[in-house]
């Protein structure tokens, strides 16, 4: 073989590596987009067929860990809603490495990915997500502001405070549902007020949400609130406010509770009823025989049979 | 006589008002007291429009009925009383108006055909006016107007859009048998074929206006119904008789031109009163008596018109092909049989199907037979598709996407007016995804869209008497799926629903699905997610008036909510027996989905009543749910049955 000839093999040989090796991220990322795709047309099947292989291929797309995060992200576009959880899952369980990418993604253009993106990272509820979390709660899509300020309760820390009150205001019902369950999971006291106001909310899931929330406080201060906002305009923030009440339990709450068991409004007495059979189920305080003999409303007097019943059968079943 | 009278008229009263002085119907009184026991308001029962990207094919009525889902009971008897006996063209022109998109600003015409079209190639060969006259409007339509309002309807695609419409798009609605027994790898590669399909759809559906072939089958309807009764009144009081309508000019030149003579050019036909036999793919068939076989076909390829009118006869209808008998594939069809005991027997897309059209299957009389397969007997997509049968008993048959079924800017209503009907749809496509075991039937007032692409349209099965009996299983009687309304309304009769998952008042991912039961006693069959339940801000109601009824379910049934849907069942009167094996998330059940919950309401308002499972007899009870309640009250006790203390 002549020197030339040598030459010029060396200078092929030598180009050939130093192109493999140029293409070989391109390579791996292309093996590993090709396996993630494998496992995961298994792991977002709804085939009864593949059932028993959905869950191992989801650990195996985690078990691949930060590697497959880009890929997934790039998956949270899709229309589809098993797609869509199946991604969110398996971000979970690749858990906090998962997080520093994710939250780049918060700015990315579109609502869509961002609301999905807010949703993992509440799952994994890392805190390190707290403050992107936070820039996002104003975004201009109701859609990202309720997953950003539901994920921030689901992280829990009080840096997000602020930022939950302030979506009480919020003009989509979602919203200021999102905001109420976050106000409980992250105790924000401050927000009490505003919390026995949003009973009377016109959404029903901020309205009803309110007294889980309300349920998460200081109790007394809770008590001291709702007493004073029994009056309120919108009857529902009173007859809701029974129902804080009720489940508080207590001397101060019965008290209350029996005043508005007396009043004109058969709704809010059966409320107020309810709430006393609730507070006090075996009747330590014999307020029951009182209250039940003033009733004449045939439908509070069932309503509070029905209580009576269920319990005294508490446990059993209610079956006839 | 005199008695069951007077109890009747104490009994109206009684359940069409609650509580005297508010003057509210029963059911009403039931969602506002329940509501209320549970700190929430009839109104919370409503969606909003953006929980997801909207598409721009749902349809106004459905849009607003998801705003306020309770307004669906006030529809659901609109569309009941819209029929007038013998007149199937007031109903149509009722459906029409229901397939507005939301926000429409206008409906669009059909082609305004001038009769001088017409009178300039054809000579009139029979004597008979009326008769004349007849062939007359039909020829417009069929020679002109049809084709010229189809051009505006797709006036905007191409014609590789035209010829996706009808050969993809029909793939997203038409299941294979074979289908089950694929791989994994074959069935992903599927659902990204029909994904394919959706989206490349998407990029020019917006383009398709339906309306002036819409607004051209009601106005043919309208107007040969008129000439048709006409003939009808003449034949029936003597005036004339066939024989002298089928009079023709008596004398044909050896060398004419048939082309030329209405009612004997290609494709149509007049049959007298024998029986008669008909093959191929025809236009036009009048046919004045006798027990005839219809062996029919038709060519999605060259679209056209098709009206088949029959006046008598115990007759035959047996398809060689899709797209027959009532069917408007591309155009309109009718088919109009006026009296006898017949037989329908098709393929798929027929018996009253519209697809990119309108078709009507008006059956006036008799015991009748009807079976199918896909998109048939009241089935609509881009279109009407309506059956209406106004006597005897009558068997309903049908595997897939029948019995009232509505797809994107589709209506399919299947309208029984009288008789002890069975209706049968399933049984022949598994729907493997969830079970072995179980069929898909989107069927029995079911309205249906893909997820999450293109929105429903509407389905409704219709039945106003005899004691019926409904057979189905999987997303079916009174089902919507995807921004969709289905709905089932069944006035009167000692009715049998059985289905098994997604029915009987079922809404399921922004749809609406209900079932509404005046008189009798029912009784109601299934496994879960029916009976009352919506899923993912859907919702699902079952309403019974009247009588003592049945109700068995599994789980998730019976006024129950999930992925913040709302469920509610509501039985007005009667003595009633309700089983439910899961005592979790059965009767006033609520779950909670995306921080907040669901709602379910379970109203019982008079009777004495059984309860295997949650509930009792006069009684209110609660769940440890996400929302929800049940009570059964005695909403207008007899003197002396009120409460005790």
């Amino acid at each position: 073989m002549s020197t030339a000839l040598r030459k010029v093999m060396f200078k092929a040989g030598l180009t050939t590596l130093i192109l493999i090796v140029a293409a070989s991220p391109g390579l791996c990322q292309q093996t590993l987009r090709k396996k993630i795709d494998s496992l995961f047309m298994i792991a977002s099947s709804a085939e009864l067929k593949v059932r028993d292989q959905v869950e191992p291929a989801k650990d195996s797309i985690a078990a691949l860990g930060v590697d497959a995060v880009p890929i997934l992200v790039g998956k949270l576009g899709t229309k589809s809603a098993r797609d869509r959880w199946t991604v969110i899952q398996i971000l979970k369980k690749i858990g906090s490495p998962a997080v520093p990418h994710l939250v780049k993604t918060l700015k990315n253009p579109d609502a869509l990915i961002v609301q999905r993106v807010c949703w993992a990272l509440g799952d994994i509820g890392d805190s390190a997500a707290v403050d992107p979390l936070i820039a996002v709660t104003s975004h201009s899509k109701w859609q990202v502001r309720e997953q950003a300020l539901g994920a921030l309760g689901d992280i829990g820390s009080e840096r997000a405070s602020e930022a939950v009150v302030s979506g009480f205001d919020d003009e989509v019902g979602q919203v200021r549902k999102a905001a109420v369950v976050s106000s409980g999971e992250i105790g924000v006291s401050v927000a009490i007020s505003r919390l026995v106001h949003m009973l009377g909310d016109e959404f029903y899931g901020a309205r009803l949400s309110a007294i889980d929330a309300l349920l998460k406080m200081d109790t007394s201060e809770v008590t001291i609130i709702v007493a004073d906002s029994l009056t309120s305009a919108n009857s529902l923030v009173g007859d809701l406010g029974c129902t804080v009440l009720g489940r508080i339990g207590g001397d101060r709450a019965l008290e209350i509770l029996v005043g508005e068991a007396q009043g004109g409004d058969p709704s809010r007495r059966a409320h107020a009823l309810l709430a006393i059979i609730e507070a006090d189920p075996l009747d330590n305080c014999g307020y029951r025989e009182t209250i039940v003999s003033d009733e004449t409303d045939r439908f509070v007097l069932l309503k509070i049979n029905s209580a009576i019943y269920s319990v005294t059968h508490a446990g059993k079943e209610t079956q006839e | 006589m005199v008695r069951a009278t007077l109890v009747l008229l104490i009994l109206i009263p009684i359940s069409a008002f609650a509580e005297g002085e508010r003057n509210l119907p029963a059911e009403r009184f039931g969602i506002e007291h329940l509501t209320e026991y549970i700190g929430m308001r009839p109104d919370d029962i409503g969606f909003r429009t953006d929980y997801a990207e909207p598409d721009s094919f749902r349809l106004e009525v459905v849009a607003d009925l998801m705003a306020r889902p309770l307004n669906v009971i006030d529809y659901a008897t609109d569309l009941k009383n819209g029929h007038i006996n013998g007149q199937p063209e007031i109903m149509a022109q009722y459906l029409f108006k229901q397939t507005a998109r939301e926000g429409q600003a206008y409906r669009d015409d059909a082609y305004r055909a001038d009769i001088s079209e017409i009178q300039a190639n054809y000579t009139l060969h029979y004597n008979d006016v009326t008769f004349s006259q007849i062939l007359t409007r039909a020829a417009v339509y069929l020679d002109v107007t049809f084709s010229r309002s189809l051009d505006k309807s797709l006036a905007l695609l191409s014609r590789s859009e035209r010829r996706f419409l009808r050969e993809e798009f029909r793939e997203l609605l038409v299941l294979r048998v074979e289908d089950e027994l694929l791989p994994i790898e074959q069935i992903d590669s599927l659902e990204k074929v029909e994904e394919r399909y959706c989206e490349q759809f998407l990029t020019f559906g917006h383009k398709v206006n339906k309306d002036p072939l819409l607004d051209a089958g009601v106005n043919c309807l309208r107007e040969l119904l008129l000439e048709i009764n006409s003939l009808r009144s003449q034949l029936k009081s003597g005036a004339v008789s066939s024989k002298s309508v089928l009079e023709g000019t008596g004398f044909l030149p050896d060398n004419a031109n048939l082309e030329a003579y209405l009612g004997l050019q290609t494709g149509w036909k007049v049959g007298g009163p024998g029986n008669d036999y008909y093959n191929g793919d025809y236009k036009f068939i009048f046919d004045f008596g006798g027990d005839d076989i219809y062996d029919l076909s038709y060519d999605p390829a060259n679209p056209h018109g098709v009206i088949i009118i029959d006046l008598s006869g115990n007759d035959s209808y047996r398809a060689q092909s899709d797209f027959v008998f009532g069917s408007g594939c591309f155009s309109v069809g009718f088919l109009m049989d006026f009296e006898g005991n017949d037989r329908y027997d098709s393929r798929s897309f027929s018996l009253g199907s519209g697809y990119f059209g309108m078709g009507v299957l008006y059956d006036a009389a008799g015991d009748d037979w009807y079976s199918g397969d896909t998109h048939v007997e009241g089935a609509g997509t881009f279109g009407i598709g309506l059956l209406i049968d106004e006597g005897g008993r009558d068997v309903y048959n049908g595997a897939v996407c029948t019995q009232g079924f509505g797809f994107t800017e589709g209506v399919g209503v299947l309208y029984d007016l009288a008789g002890s009907d069975n209706y049968f749809a399933g049984g022949k496509y598994k729907a493997t995804i969830h079970y072995d075991d179980h069929y898909n039937s989107l069927s029995q007032g079911c309205g249906y869209g893909i997820r999450p692409y293109v929105s429903g349209g509407i389905g409704a099965l219709i039945d106003l008497q005899g004691h019926d009996n409904y057979q189905s299983d999987m997303i079916t009687q009174g089902a919507g799926f995807w921004r969709a309304l289905g709905l089932v309304y069944d006035s009167c009769g000692n009715d049998q629903y059985n289905g098994f998952q997604y029915a009987q008042g079922s809404g399921t991912h922004m749809a609406l699905g209900v079932l509404i039961d005046d008189h009798g006693n029912d009784v109601y069959f299934g496994k879960g997610l029916m009976q009352g339940c919506g899923h993912d801000y859907a919702c699902g109601l079952i309403l019974d008036r009247h009588g003592d009824d049945t109700y068995t379910a599994y789980d998730l049934s019976q006024g129950a909510g999930s992925a913040n849907g709302a469920g509610l069942l509501i039985d007005n009167l009667g003595n009633d027996l309700y089983t439910a094996r899961e005592t979790k998330n059965t009767r006033g059940y609520g779950n909670p989905r995306r921080d907040f919950g669901s709602i379910g309401l379970f109203i019982d308002l008079g009777g004495t009543d059984q309860y295997h499972g949650n509930g009792k007899n006069d009684h209110y009870w609660r769940l440890d749910s996400k929302w929800g309640a049940g009570m059964d009250i005695e909403l207008n006790p007899l003197p002396g049955q009120e409460a005790k203390k």
